[in-house]
């Protein structure tokens, strides 16, 4: 009888360990997804070659001339990362793997992405 | 033993299904040669209706950009938060972004719908350059872009 109570108790902590954070995740998404309804009815698809969004954007992320192949973090020189585009200073958002990704209900886990550039 | 044997059975069958609520996921971008610096990228997902659900990744560290990534400004404001632990360096010219994410199972033949927003120093905006519906059907198959992005896939 304490072998099945041991067994039991066994199975259920794992049940409830592996499935605690998976319905939070599940949950999660399904809060999201209500959120968006509640408060972000924007429809985002753009199908179309707008004409608003052609313009150039001259001066913009400073004046760096290291143009092909630049796959880097364009943390160029004289380019402070406080000066907010148009004089209002925005903080920046923490790297991949410094802290864990938003609890938006899209990832399964807290775990870090893993990334690559070829 | 067959008391044994039966609460073995129930104490799995509640979680397996636990386990399976998430997945890896590689979400592969590819970017044409298009001459110009690095490019930052938003990967989102909408729902079914078309709203706003979340980011998967910023490629491009500076806030101060990203109004040029219009859908997903529009959608978030710039709002930082939601992209913390989800940003990395922006893509150049030619390269390939591959990402590799734990996600919840529930995005995949709900509705959800991957898109790319894509934006180069002193060149027109790429708002919604890539997308592509989260289905399982969909997975190993790539859909080409419109302005930066020559490619948006995933496999999983």
């Amino acid at each position: 009888m304490k072998k099945t109570f041991a067994i039991l108790l066994a199975s259920t902590a794992i049940a409830v360990g592996a499935g605690i954070p998976a319905w939070s995740a599940m949950h999660g998404a399904a809060l999201s997804s209500a959120r968006a309804d509640e408060n972000r009815l924007v429809r985002l698809a753009s199908d179309d070659d707008r004409g608003d969004d052609d313009h150039e954007r001259s001066g913009r992320r400073g004046d760096d001339d290291d143009r092909h192949g630049d796959d880097d973090d364009d943390d160029r020189e004289g380019d402070d990362d406080d000066d907010g585009y148009g004089g209002s200073a925005t903080a920046n958002p923490a790297p991949a793997g410094t802290v864990a990704p938003p609890a938006n209900g899209l990832f399964g886990s807290g775990a870090a992405p893993k990334v690559k550039v070829n | 033993m067959k008391k044994i044997l039966a609460a073995l059975a129930l104490t799995t069958a509640l979680t397996l299904p636990g386990v399976a609520l998430a997945r890896p996921v590689t979400l592969t971008t590819t970017l044409k040669n298009y001459g110009g610096d690095g490019a930052y990228l938003a990967i989102y997902v909408t729902d079914a209706k078309g709203a706003y659900a979340g980011t998967l990744w910023m490629a491009g560290g500076k806030a101060k950009y990203y109004e040029h990534l219009a859908d997903w400004y529009r959608a978030t404001g710039g709002n930082t938060a939601e992209i913390n632990g989800i940003t990395g360096a922006s893509v150049g010219a030619g390269r390939t972004l591959e990402i590799t994410l734990d996600l919840a199972d529930a995005l995949f033949d709900a509705g959800y719908t991957l898109h790319v927003d894509a934006a180069v120093e002193d060149m027109r905006d790429g708002p919604n350059d890539a997308s592509v519906p989260l289905t399982s059907a969909n997975a190993g198959r790539e859909v080409q872009g419109r302005r930066y992005v020559a490619s948006l896939g995933y496999s999983m």
